[in-house]
């Protein structure tokens, strides 16, 4: 069976330590949070650490605060099981409740992070798409202390963040939702259960202002270099009346927008035609929820 | 005879084993700790072709915690259990990717494994072929181009300058007279995936070597543990007592653990550690990719029938895939196409199989052994016919299903069949003649049904040995595995029954081929029937024995005395005695034991007689199965759900309902998996999806709702001669079922496993761009 | 590298040295020779490795010994007491739920854990609980039933 190689091992216990110890390791430390990702590759020998920084001993980098005016506050070593049962979290925004649900397995859920997510960027992410529709905002530290960065413009490309070397997630920030406000996230994978990797995933927000789109947010996963924002499909169905027409539109057009590949698990050609499935689905589903008065 | 009163057989009594596996007790492969125990593991073959220009382990031998590191000319044996082809660890060539090239044995495995990274090997890439179609043309690359020099235990000759290394051909009647008396000819092509067993244990064994007398102890979770100790040996150049296999509790086989995997690895090493123990544990990854797989097939249906939808004449070519190195693929080749009928009347055949060395994984036995692929070929192109001819799926096989009377292909009568009562019971359950609404015009709904025969392996050889101690306890030494159909707990039903003791009185130990005696192997669903009947006669003998001492002791006429649940009874008197205090007065008081042996075979049956040189053919009994399921198809993703399942089954008589239940519903779950979720995806003969992530198996989110049903013989029939297998069967007919329902659901036919949702949406919009939309 | 952790296994503290790359699961099985959880794939995809993480199911070779040090491991060996069998052992025996019995510790606990939070879940609820583990002898339909008997028996 797959062994662990040795690797030297640090468990700060404060988040200065822990940035310390990734700066003056230029590269070569890596973070474990949940290690669902992180030890299945350095059991496949796809990356093999020399230094291994235990992030869970620090206080404060798991938890969820929040109330609808507020918005919501998710550490970014929060298990992904708790954003799944959180109360605040199906209140404020359901839809990370829904992401989660179908990360995984729920053995694994209490394992993963949603900080490990993330990090990983990987380009079929669960949590990546509804984070984006929700407009959430990474909070960083770093040495030269914290900084917030948009969830839009984390990824730099599949497998890559533009954290730099001493740089480590501490929070996810997700805005108060307008009401009037509608998402969904939708996947497809292999089997019935949810826990496949996603072939591909759709995740959509609607916000209506008297029965018109005032805001619409679609992002595709598993059909890019990174998690989609599928721009040309929100261009579609903003500001207009929200009709079954203009949602299959928006599909097709999210379709185009996709740039799937052809890999071992799917086609490139079979990938863009769910995508389309899934976003008027998606967009059905968060329609339904707008207009039934819930915030999102 | 076991009444059918009997206080255990035809009960459902609980398993036997649950306990120590529910409460982790129970020892697998992996588990086993021994004293002085090494960790091993092999370094394998990237590349599907090349010879070996030279290994330097060197660094290897230095690396911390290494014991022995081994190559293919330190250990240059080979074995096969019908062409002894396969090196335990490559000599001068590799095969296919992942074929073991050298091995390390160290304190930890972690050891062994680092110790793996330092050994260099060079090799010269040589051409590879990869598709048993393209391996079956002259001029092929020749994966074994010294075929003939290998011991062959088998007829089997290469045809000349192909990969070819099987053929097997079988005629009845005149076909091209069939064709002609027909109203109508299909000519279908269709194909069966190669899959993985994926039991959930991985493959392990521990090898030890004693060099005092140079024997080999192997514990190996084996299904055929006294086959295989003799195969081992054989490859040795050892007489068969100097190998003993020793095997624990088994996690899963499902066929895939009868040949010399793990085993080959341990043993190779265990010879050079100076009688120390070697552990070879294999990651998923190699269970996956470089131990064996079902055999791919491609197969060529050709079939006339008359407009009433009765069969006159088929025709059948199948190429198989062997992969680098034969296991029991030709007998799964051999069952295949001489079931390819179906369990049908067809008057004319012409059956043609050929098995093709190619440079993949080593294929071999799968449940089903052969009859999953035909049966996926035969149900879909009946469907296919049934259309064509607007006759309904039930009533063109009913018209054509054997009848009790019938006569197999090879002459042999067939009795018990009862392959018309699963055809109807399933179709009643499921209510076939009954469409099921769809709930959307995106979510379509359809019904299939589909059935299927096999036999046995016949004749095998069963023996037990029964042992009473003087508490009245009784132990059955029998070599069947209990690799998780509930073989120790049938045994001890049968036991229990026969001698007349409690249950609990009983206890069935793992196999242990120096002590328990030879077994054909736990296969071909044969174990309830023939060990049972053994055990039964084992038993019987032992209570006679005991009965004949009690008369004396009690003054009574033997033939009014019956021991059952441990006491002695005496026809009008009651309860005499019990069998403890019987036991106590044998020995004086002191300790002792009686022993019964039993015996069970075939061989020689008369219903067994069949045509001139082909009573081989012949099977002890026929299993008939149907199955009809439900579906959903998704109109717009591809996806395919199954919603039911009704699976009739034609067992004989249940020698433990609830233990049948599991096989069903197990079989209908793997069949499931099978067609909708597996299939291997490779370049250049490397598997790519080599984890649980990728190569995907049903959960139990995928699982619908399964109704067993259970046909059975008369109650008039003693039950374990009516007693048929039940562990293969369903593996085979859920497939087409699936296939045929989707073709009711949506109206498109997929003839190359698996169903995938790609497959599926891309024939549903071929079918629209072909009405025009 | 070697650490030292403390971890509760079964109710017992057990202090061991041990690499720091060793998993949870290669420390129960390896250096506690608690055999009774087992490691299907190494790999966090069939589930076969689940034990109780402070009471919650988690995939232990993905889990670093150092990870559980000062918490609670409960396994398959830890549920029965003194003989007397968990009513989720004793259910999965009652009701045909073992076949070849490698996925059921993994079951067992996981449904355990479920009961124990949720004590009359529905069956899409026991379906997605235990839908990690995979279970090659397709036992789903037995183990399902099993679940809910204990459930209906605990009421």
């Amino acid at each position: 069976m797959n062994r662990l190689k040795a690797f030297a091992y640090f468990e700060p216990a404060a988040l200065k330590e822990a940035v310390e110890i990734l700066t003056r390791n230029n590269g070569g430390a890596f973070l474990l949070a949940g290690g669902t990702d992180l030890l299945v590759r350095m059991k496949r020998g796809v990356i093999r650490p020399a230094v291994l920084v235990n992030l869970k001993r620090i206080r404060d980098l798991n938890g969820i605060q929040g109330d609808q005016e507020s918005g919501t506050r998710i550490g970014a070593l929060t298990p992904i099981a708790d954003i799944e049962n959180a109360a605040v979290v199906h209140q404020n925004h359901p839809v990370l409740a829904q992401a989660a649900g179908v990360l995984g397995a729920p053995p694994l859920r209490n394992l993963a992070t949603l900080g490990g997510n993330i990090g990983r960027a990987s380009p079929a992410s669960d949590m990546a798409p509804s984070l984006m529709v929700l407009q959430a905002r990474v909070a960083v530290a770093g040495t030269s202390g914290q900084r917030e960065v948009e969830i839009d413009g984390i990824f730099k490309g599949p497998g890559s963040t533009i954290l730099a070397a001493g740089e480590i997630m501490t929070a996810f920030i997700i805005p108060a939702m307008t009401p009037h406000t509608g998402a969904a996230y939708l996947k497809m994978g292999r089997r019935s259960g949810g826990g496949d990797c996603a072939l591909a995933g759709v995740a959509a927000l609607l916000t209506l202002e008297s029965g018109e789109v005032g805001k619409v947010r679609i992002a595709l996963s598993s059909v890019g270099p990174t998690t989609l924002r599928a721009r040309k499909a929100e261009a579609v169905l903003l500001s207009g009346a929200l009709t079954d027409e203009r949602m299959q539109q928006a599909a097709r057009a999210a379709a185009d927008e996709a740039t799937p590949i052809t890999d071992m698990r799917c086609s490139a050609s079979y990938r863009k035609e769910i995508i389309k499935v899934l976003t008027y689905r998606a967009l059905q589903e968060a329609a339904r929820k707008a207009r039934g008065g819930m915030t999102t | 005879m076991l009444q059918n009163g009997s206080p255990y057989v035809g009960k459902r009594v609980l398993r036997v084993d649950a306990p120590a596996k529910v409460t982790g007790n129970a020892v697998y492969g992996v588990d086993i700790e021994l004293p002085g125990m090494l960790h091993g593991a092999a370094l394998r073959s990237p590349h599907p072709h090349a010879k070996i220009i030279a290994m330097d382990t060197s660094a290897a031998l230095k690396a911390p915690g290494v014991r022995a590191v081994v190559t293919g000319r330190d250990f240059p044996y080979l074995f096969g259990d019908m062409v002894r082809d396969q090196p335990f660890l490559a000599i001068d060539r590799v095969r296919f990717v992942g074929d073991p090239v050298a091995a390390v044995a160290a304190e930890t495995e972690a050891q062994a494994l680092e110790a793996l990274e330092k050994i260099r090997v060079q090799y010269e890439e040589l051409p590879a072929v990869f598709d048993p179609r393209e391996a079956m043309a002259e001029g092929a690359p020749l994966v074994h181009p010294d075929f003939d020099t290998y011991h062959r235990n088998i007829p089997a000759s290469m045809v000349p300058g192909t990969n070819i290394c099987v053929t097997r051909k079988f005629s009845l009647g005149d076909v091209e007279k069939g064709f002609a008396e027909a109203d109508e000819i299909f000519s279908d092509t269709f194909s069966a995936q190669a899959l993985s067993h994926a039991a959930m244990e991985p493959h392990a064994a521990v090898a030890r070597y004693t060099p005092l007398d140079g024997c080999y102890t192997v514990w190996s979770a084996s299904d055929r543990p006294q086959r295989l100790h003799k195969e081992l040996a054989d490859a040795l150049g050892l007489e068969h007592t100097r190998v003993r296999f020793i095997v624990p509790y088994v996690g899963g086989s499902y066929g895939g653990k009868n040949t010399l995997r793990a085993e080959a690895v341990a043993v190779a090493l265990s010879r050079f550690t100076h009688g120390r123990p070697v552990k070879v544990v294999f990651s998923r990854a190699e269970s996956l990719t470089a131990t064996q797989t079902r055999l791919a097939a491609y197969m060529q249906l050709t079939t006339g029938v008359k407009k009433d939808g009765l069969f006159t004449a088929r025709r059948a070519e199948i190429v198989w895939d062997n992969g680098a190195y034969m296991s029991n693929a030709p007998g799964v080749a051999n069952r295949g196409v001489l079931t390819i009928l179906g369990p049908y009347r067809i008057p004319n055949l012409d059956l043609v199989s050929r098995l093709v060395y190619t440079n993949q994984e080593t294929t071999g036995s799968y449940r089903g052994f052969g009859t999953t692929q035909v049966t996926w070929a035969c149900e879909v192109q009946m469907d296919i016919m049934a259309a064509k001819l607007g006759i309904d799926p039930l009533a063109i096989r009913l018209m054509n299903a054997y009848v009790e009377g019938d006569a197999y292909i090879n002459g042999q009568i067939m009795r018990d069949v009862r392959a018309r009562e699963t055809i109807a019971a399933a179709g009643r359950e499921i209510k076939l003649e009954t469409g099921s609404p769809n709930p959307s015009p995106t979510r379509r709904r359809g019904k299939g049904i589909a059935t299927m025969l096999k036999s046995t392996a016949t004749p095998t050889d069963s023996f037990c040995t029964l042992k009473v101690d003087v508490d009245g306890k009784v132990t059955v030494f029998s070599s069947s595995s209990e690799i998780g159909a509930g073989e120790k707990t049938v045994m001890a039903q049968i036991a229990a029954d026969a001698v007349g003791v409690p249950l609990a009185a009983v206890s069935v130990p793992n196999p242990d081929t120096a002590i328990t005696p030879y077994d054909h192997g736990v296969s071909s669903s044969r174990t309830t029937f023939h060990m049972g009947n053994c055990i039964h006669r084992a038993g019987r003998d032992m209570q006679r024995r005991l009965l004949e001492f009690a008369s004396g002791v009690l003054a009574a006429d033997p033939s009014r005395l019956t021991l059952s649940d441990g006491y002695i009874l005496e026809a009008g008197g009651g309860r005499r005695m019990t069998l403890k205090d019987l036991l106590a007065k044998k020995f004086n008081g002191k300790s002792g034991a009686m022993f019964s042996e039993g015996h069970f075979t075939p061989a020689g049956n008369p219903v067994l007689e069949a045509r001139e040189g082909l009573k081989g053919i012949s099977s002890i009994f026929w299993m008939f199965a149907t199955h009809a399921v439900e579906v959903e198809v998704d109109t717009e993703t591809g996806v395919v759900q199954v919603l039911k399942v009704a699976a009739a089954h034609d067992i004989g008589r249940a020698i433990n309902p609830t233990g049948c239940e599991q096989q069903i519903e197990g079989s209908v779950i793997l069949g499931i998996s099978n067609t909708l979720f597996e299939e291997f995806k490779t370049e250049r003969g490397r598997i790519l999806n080599d984890t649980f992530s990728d190569y995907k198996l049903a959960t139990m989110e995928d699982v619908p709702g399964i109704v067993s049903i259970l046909v059975e013989a008369g109650p008039d029939r003693e039950a374990l001669a009516a007693a048929k297998g039940i562990g293969e069967p369903a593996a085979a007919a859920t497939a087409p079922a699936i296939a045929n329902a989707v073709y009711n659901a949506v109206g498109i036919r997929i003839r190359d496993l698996p169903i995938t949702p790609d497959k599926v949406l891309a024939a549903l919009q071929q079918k629209d761009n072909q009405k025009g939309h | 590298m070697k650490i030292t952790v403390d971890i509760i296994v079964n109710g017992e503290l057990c202090r061991e040295e041990v690499e720091v790359q060793t998993t949870l699961l290669e420390f129960l099985r390896g250096t506690l020779h608690l055999t009774g959880t087992k490691e299907g794939c190494g790999l966090g995809d069939c589930g076969t490795c689940i034990v109780l993480l402070d009471g919650k199911p988690v995939n232990s070779c993905l889990v670093l010994a150092a990870d559980a040090h000062g918490r609670e491991v409960t396994t398959i060996e830890g549920l029965a007491e003194d003989g007397r069998l968990h009513p989720v052992q004793q259910s999965f025996i009652d009701n045909g739920a073992v076949q070849c019995g490698f996925c059921t510790p993994a079951m067992i606990l996981t449904a355990k854990a479920l009961l124990e939070n949720k004590p009359d879940p529905g069956e899409g609820e026991i379906k997605q609980a235990l839908g990690g583990i995979l279970c090659r002898c397709g036992s789903y339909r037995k183990i399902l039933k099993s679940v809910q008997a204990a459930a209906k028996e605990a009421r």
